[in-house]
């Protein structure tokens, strides 16, 4: 047979076996322990607009008490992405996925610290009585930061970068009852139905949901990157070095 | 969205998306690139046969002036193939022909009017193993300038100190020119034969997993050299490590092997060419991903 009437090879590699099967299922538990982990967080949100809205003082000081635990977690995190790093070389999604690990877990460490702000919160305006208005307000916010952190959590566990898309826009949802919020607090504060501490500290509240928000918005940002390897602050970058392409021609 | 359940017993049945690709350096890599430098080596569709077995096909490559271009791939997938074409080394076994187009420089490297000879002066090759003349330091290097033509013992010791500095491997063997070449370490020897290669200037270096005999501290000195020296030569690399792919080059290509079900015969093929860091980061092809991830081996 000459070389011109073998047949098409074909296309195809060897059955894939999975060389790294060990490392590989090392990243599968770390994400499963750090979605672990968002899991308390979200558990945390609606428990912290349950304590504000109770007024429930014994609750908060639990949260507050909490929240060192969840330091010691991401620590303990951080550090066994650092082992993949040093002992593993990761490269190509195996790396997007320890690098999105270690940005995740700061996302969910800070979210953690809000829900303790928001209890605090609690602390600061005990004794003071809030219309319903704020309140069916302050529900509305806490039910929708739970919502968020929740499908923050299941996109980083599913590896799904449309349900983490569509984070942005719920988030927008938040933002919109922010400043909602904080017209109340106007309304509620010129009619002198709360005093002006109360509605400080009402205002640094929807920050610390809209925070949350923004958190786990970021979450997603990292899900997207790992499973496509976009970055969202590209569109900045892509912006501003064609700024630079301008004014170097001017 | 679903209010089904909690998160952490809802996931496992969620199809994984399909991946896009998305360019993580376009700065790099587009549009806004640096200028490419010209190109050396092109090939078009290149295949080689061993008689009736086509060992390797569809390879189309542009290796450019002054960078590092590594090979990578599983065991017969045709990279060390592909390299020996280059300065046409497949010439000397019976039986192999390379169909498609091989340029160097825009002229058709296999031509009738190519000599192999001076392919092969003008694109050095270095080994796996190290493979030094059993003879002195200095007259391995200075044979093949002798056989260029030069005879002037001035000229001969400037080329000789100059290889071995480009080598690195001056200070350690100055005292001792005359001492036979195999009374070297392996990265010494190794390093000597790429000092060896440099003596008759070429323009390219081949080399053929140069440091899978070397420990790690001589595979370092390689791999430094080879950056030092990359601003002078172009350098194409096979290597089975693929971390030293990464470290090293500017450009990798990842070949794979294909294996025909009726005949049970595999041929090499190039997957994906393209730049080390888009390969290491996020490559294009999926079996690009799944080889440098070790999910195939």
């Amino acid at each position: 047979m000459t070389a011109a009437e073998l047949p098409d090879e074909s296309v195809g590699l060897d059955e894939p076996s999975d060389l790294r099967r060990t490392f590989h299922n090392q990243l599968d538990e770390l994400r499963d322990r750090i979605a672990k982990l968002a899991a308390r967080v979200t558990e945390s949100i609606p428990r912290a607009t349950e304590i504000l809205l109770t007024q429930d003082l014994e609750g908060a000081e639990l949260v507050v008490l909490a929240d060192d635990e969840i330091d010691a977690r991401s620590l303990e995190l951080d550090e066994a992405c650092y082992e993949l790093l040093a002992l593993q070389s990761p490269v190509a999604s195996d790396l997007r996925r320890v690098v999105a690990a270690m940005r995740i877990i700061a996302e969910i460490e800070r979210s953690a610290d809000l829900t303790v702000n928001i209890c605090k919160a609690a602390r600061r305006i005990y004794g003071h009585q809030l219309d319903p208005r704020l309140r069916g307000i302050i529900q509305k916010m806490g039910t929708q930061a739970h919502t968020l952190f929740r499908e923050a959590t299941e996109a980083y566990l599913t590896d799904d970068a449309a349900r983490a898309a569509a984070l942005d826009d719920m988030d927008s949802y938040l933002d919109d009852l922010q400043r909602e919020f904080v017209q109340a607090i106007f309304t509620s504060h010129t009619t002198e139905k709360i005093e002006l501490q109360v509605a400080v500290q009402l205002a640094v509240v929807a920050r610390f949901y809209e925070r949350i928000g923004d958190h786990a918005v970021n979450i997603g940002s990292r899900v997207r990157f790992v499973v496509t390897g976009s970055v969202p602050e590209f569109d900045g970058a892509a912006r501003y070095a064609e700024r630079q392409a301008a004014s170097d021609l001017e | 969205m679903s209010e089904s359940g909690d998160p952490m017993t809802s996931y496992s049945d969620t199809a994984v998306p399909e991946r896009t690709v998305v360019d993580l350096a376009p700065a790099v890599h587009g549009e806004n690139a640096a200028p490419e430098g010209p190109t050396v080596f092109e090939t078009k569709d290149l295949a080689v046969y061993y008689g009736d077995f086509r060992a390797v096909r569809e390879v189309n490559l542009t290796i450019r002036q002054h960078e590092i271009t590594a090979f990578i791939g599983p065991s017969g997938c045709g990279k060390s193939t592909v390299l020996r074409c280059f300065d046409r080394m497949n010439d000397l076994i019976e039986g192999a022909r390379v169909e498609g187009s091989l340029t160097y420089h825009g002229i058709d490297l296999y031509g009738p009017s190519v000599d192999p000879v001076e392919v092969r002066r003008r694109i050095g090759m270095v080994f796996q193993k190290p493979n030094p003349f059993p003879k002195s330091i200095y007259d391995n290097l200075a044979f093949g300038p002798k056989l260029g033509g030069i005879k002037k013992k001035a000229a001969l010791d400037e080329i000789v100190e100059n290889s071995l500095r480009r080598a690195a491997l001056w200070d350690e063997v100055k005292g001792r020119l005359k001492a036979s070449a195999m009374s070297l370490s392996g990265g010494q020897q190794q390093r000597l034969c790429i000092a060896r290669c440099v003596a008759v200037e070429p323009e390219v270096i081949l080399m053929d997993e140069p440091c899978s005999a070397l420990d790690p501290i001589a595979t370092a000195r390689i791999e430094e050299l080879m950056q030092q020296i990359k601003a002078d030569y172009t350098i194409v690399i096979v290597t089975h490590n693929m971390q030293q792919a990464a470290r090293v080059s500017d450009r990798t290509a990842f070949f794979t092997t294909e294996i025909n079900s009726e005949s049970d015969r595999r041929t090499g093929r190039l997957v994906e060419f393209d730049h080390t860091t888009k390969i290491f980061s996020n490559p294009s092809d999926e079996r690009t991903e799944m080889y440098v991830t070790g999910r195939f081996g």
